[in-house]
C-alpha cells in the first residue's frame, strides 16, 4: 500500500487540558497521555473539511487524546502523536474507507460537520441530524507552510497500530487562548467527562489549503 | 518504505523541535531517547543553544566576562541576566564575611541540618530571616527548589488537594507530585478560574502562588487570589523568590507590598534572586517550623546550606536591612528602563516588576535575535517553549539596582536597534 493522500481546505485543532485520569480510562494500556502538567492530559479536537480523497470530498471530527510518540534514532522526529478514540465522517463511504485502511474507531451515524470563517477565526459546528455535538472556534495567527510529521495510533481487538502522517499546507499557530470549546451532551463523548475539559483552548492550530499524507500502517507488537 | 525513507531523510528544521519533544524514547530501554536527543541537539546548539551556560570568568556584577559557547573568546558584556536585583552578592562586606567565615568553618556543614551540619551561623541567619520578615520563626533549605519541594511534601498528603497557577516555577509542581495530592491548576494569574476549580473540591485544599512570576515579571493578583481561596477554606502559600527583599515598605515582598502578610499562611523565598546567594527558607509560627524541620525531606536529606553562604547571607540581609535605598535605586531603574523601552517600542508584555521579558514572539527567530544582542555587547538569555508557551519567545531581562542609567541606556540602544532590524518593534 503506498501513501494515501487527502487534500483539504481547513483543518483545525484545539487543543484541552483534561484531567490525567480522564485521559488513561480513554487509552489503551500501551500508550501514555502526554502531560503538559502533572496531572493534567490534553484532549484534542480536529476538524476536517477535505475536498479530494479517494472517498470524494467529505467532513470529519476527531476527538483524541495527545500520547507521548515514539522516537527512533535515524528516523524523523514527529512532532507530536495522538490516539483518536473517536472519528465521526458526513458519509459512509468516508467512514467504511477509515475503519477499513485505518483501524479508526468510528461514530457509526452521519454528522453534520459546518465550518464558518470570519473576523480572523474559523468555527467548526458539529451535530447528529440537528443535535449539537461540538462547536470549536480557533482564531487565526501568521500562517507559514509547513510539513509536519505526525504519528496516529489506532487499537482494537486485533491488535495495535500506528500510521505516520503528514500535513502539509500553510498553518497558524498559537497559545493566545483566543479560541473555546463547547461541548454538548451527546454519546459521542462517552468515556469523555465534558465539564473536565478546559473551554479555552491552549493552542490553537489552523491548516488552510494542504494535504494529509498517511503512510502504510504498521502493526505494532501484539494486542 | 521508499517514500518513508524519502522523508527520514528531510530534515525539519531543528525550531521545529524541543526539549519537549525528547520526553520518551521508543522501546523498552531508557537509553534510547539519548541518540535521538543527541542529533537534534548538537544542531540547536550550533543554532543558538550554545547562549545556555555560557562560563562567567568574573562575578555576576554589571559588567561580566563570558566565554562565548561557540568560540570560546572571553568578552566583557553588559549583564541583564543575573539575579542579584539589588547588586549585593559581590558587595565588599558579603565577600569579607565569607571569607572570614571559610577560615573560621571550612568549605561545607559536613552534615544533615538535622545531626551534625547546624553551625552557630546558620542559627543567626534563620532568626534574621524571621525577624526581617516579622514572623516567629524560619528554617533555611539548600536551594529555593527544595524549599517548595520539602514543604509542599511535608505538608500536603494523597488525598489533599493543592491548587497551582499554570505558571509556577517547577520546584511548587515538583512538590505536588512529591505530596501525591491532586494537582489542579488554574489559569494564570485568574481568580475567577481559582474560583471555579475550588468549587468543585472537598477536603484539605492549598492554594499556590508566586509574588513575581518568573518568565513574565507580572506581580500576583493576590488580593483576589486570598479573597477567593478564604471563601472556601483553602491555605495559601506564597513563593516570593523573586519579591523578598524588593517589595513592601520594608521589602518584605508582595504580600507585605498588598498589606496581606497576616492574610498568607505559609510564606517561601530563596537567597538566590535578590541577594545573590544560594539558598531557600519557609517563614512562620514556631509550630510550623518545628513541624517542618521533622517532615522536610528535601532539607534534612541534604547536606546544609554551606556555612560560607549563611555568613554571606548574613551580611547580604544587613545590608538590605541598613540600605533602603537600594530597593528605591531598583524601582528607579525599573521605571526607567519601562518608559524607554516603551518610548522605543519594544514589548514587554505585562511585566510591572525588575523581571522584564523583551518578547520576540518568534521561536524560529529568537536566537538570531539574541546572538546579535550578544554581538552588541549584552549578556542575556533567549527563553522559548516549553518554558513560555509557543510562540511567546522571549529574552529576559533581570533588571539590577547596581545598574547606571547609563548602563540601561545602552540595554535600550542594543535591543531596540537588533528589534528595528527585524521589524520587531511595536511600533
Amino acid at each position: 500500500m503506498s501513501i494515501t493522500r487527502y487534500g483539504y481546505r481547513n483543518a483545525i485543532s484545539g487543543f484541552f487540558e483534561f484531567p490525567t485520569e480522564n485521559a488513561k480510562r480513554l487509552l489503551p494500556p500501551h500508550l501514555e497521555p502526554l502531560e503538559p502538567h502533572h496531572g493534567t492530559s490534553i484532549f484534542s479536537l480536529t476538524a476536517f473539511e477535505f475536498t479530494e480523497s479517494m472517498v470524494g470530498p467529505y467532513g470529519e471530527v476527531v476527538a483524541s487524546v495527545i500520547v507521548a510518540p515514539l522516537i527512533r534514532e535515524g528516523e524523523r522526529f514527529p512532532k507530536s502523536a495522538f490516539y483518536p478514540y473517536q472519528v465521526g465522517t458526513t458519509t459512509q463511504a468516508a467512514r467504511d474507507h477509515a475503519i477499513e485502511r485505518w483501524h479508526l474507531p468510528h461514530w457509526m451515524e452521519d454528522l453534520e460537520v459546518a465550518f464558518s470563517q470570519g473576523g480572523g477565526e474559523i468555527t467548526v459546528k458539529v451535530a447528529e441530524g440537528g443535535s449539537p455535538i461540538a462547536e470549536m472556534t480557533i482564531a487565526e495567527h501568521v500562517a507559514s507552510p509547513v510539513s509536519h510529521l505526525y504519528q496516529c495510533f489506532m487499537h482494537n481487538g486485533n491488535g495495535s497500530y500506528m500510521a505516520n502522517i503528514t500535513m502539509e499546507g500553510q498553518q497558524s499557530e498559537h497559545e493566545d487562548e483566543r479560541g473555546r470549546l463547547t461541548l454538548f451532551e451527546h454519546p459521542f463523548h462517552q468515556g469523555l467527562v465534558i465539564e473536565d475539559v478546559a473551554d479555552l483552548p491552549f493552542r490553537e492550530l489552523w491548516m488552510r489549503d494542504g494535504q494529509q499524507l498517511f503512510d502504510p500502517l504498521l502493526r505494532l507488537g501484539s494486542a | 518504505m521508499e517514500a518513508a525513507r524519502k522523508k527520514d531523510a528531510e530534515r525539519a528544521p531543528f525550531s521545529d523541535y524541543d526539549y519537549s519533544s525528547f520526553y520518551h524514547g521508543a522501546g523498552d530501554d531508557p537509553v534510547n531517547i539519548l541518540g535521538p536527543f543527541a542529533a537534534w541537539y548538537q544542531e540547536a546548539l550550533q543554532a543558538g543553544y550554545y547562549l545556555y551556560s555560557e562560563p562567567l570568568h568574573s562575578a555576576p556584577s554589571t559588567r561580566v566576562l563570558v566565554e562565548n559557547g561557540k568560540t570560546g573568546q572571553l568578552r566583557e558584556l553588559l549583564n541583564l541576566a543575573s539575579y542579584n536585583y539589588l547588586g549585593i552578592s559581590y558587595r565588599e562586606e558579603v565577600k569579607a564575611a565569607a571569607v572570614e567565615a571559610v577560615k573560621k568553618y571550612g568549605l561545607g556543614a559536613s552534615g544533615s541540618p538535622i545531626l551534625s551540619g547546624t553551625f552557630d551561623i546558620h542559627r543567626k541567619l534563620a532568626q534574621a530571616v524571621a525577624d526581617f520578615k516579622d514572623k516567629e520563626a524560619s528554617i533555611l533549605f539548600p536551594t529555593g527548589y527544595s524549599a517548595n519541594v520539602g514543604f509542599i511534601s511535608a505538608i500536603m498528603r494523597a488525598g489533599d488537594n493543592i491548587f497551582l497557577d499554570q505558571y509556577s516555577h517547577a520546584s511548587i509542581v515538583d512538590g505536588a507530585i512529591l505530596a501525591k495530592s491532586k494537582t489542579v491548576f488554574f489559569r494564570h494569574n485568574n481568580p475567577l478560574d481559582l474560583e471555579r476549580k475550588l468549587g468543585r473540591c472537598t477536603g484539605k485544599k492549598l492554594v499556590a502562588v508566586e509574588g513575581v512570576y518568573s518568565m513574565d515579571g507580572d506581580v500576583c493578583a493576590l488580593p483576589e487570589i486570598v479573597e477567593v481561596a478564604k471563601r472556601h477554606g483553602a491555605r495559601i502559600l506564597i513563593d516570593e523568590a523573586h519579591s523578598t527583599f524588593l517589595f513592601g515598605p520594608n521589602g518584605r515582598g508582595v504580600a507585605e507590598h498588598f498589606g496581606l502578610d497576616q492574610e498568607v499562611d505559609f510564606h517561601l523565598g530563596t537567597f538566590s534572586k535578590s541577594l545573590g546567594g544560594q539558598g531557600g527558607f519557609v517563614c512562620g509560627s514556631r509550630e510550623l517550623i518545628d513541624y517542618l524541620n521533622g517532615f522536610s525531606r528535601s532539607r534534612f536529606f541534604s547536606c546544609n546550606l554551606s556555612p560560607i553562604l549563611a555568613a554571606g547571607l548574613l551580611a547580604g540581609l544587613k545590608i538590605v536591612e541598613e540600605e533602603p535605598q537600594l530597593r528605591a535605586k531598583l524601582w528607579s531603574n525599573v521605571a526607567f528602563l519601562r518608559r524607554r523601552f516603551a518610548e522605543e517600542g519594544v514589548d514587554i508584555g505585562k511585566s510591572t516588576s525588575q523581571v522584564m521579558p523583551v518578547l520576540v514572539n518568534d521561536d524560529a527567530k529568537v536566537f538570531g535575535v539574541a546572538e546579535k544582542i550578544q554581538e552588541g555587547g549584552l549578556y542575556l538569555q533567549p527563553v522559548t517553549y516549553p518554558a513560555v508557551p509557543k510562540h511567546k519567545s522571549r529574552l529576559r531581562i533581570s533588571v539590577s539596582a547596581a545598574h547606571t542609567e547609563e548602563d540601561l541606556e545602552q540595554a535600550v540602544g542594543v535591543i531596540a536597534g537588533v528589534l528595528r532590524e527585524q521589524g520587531m518593534l511595536c511600533r
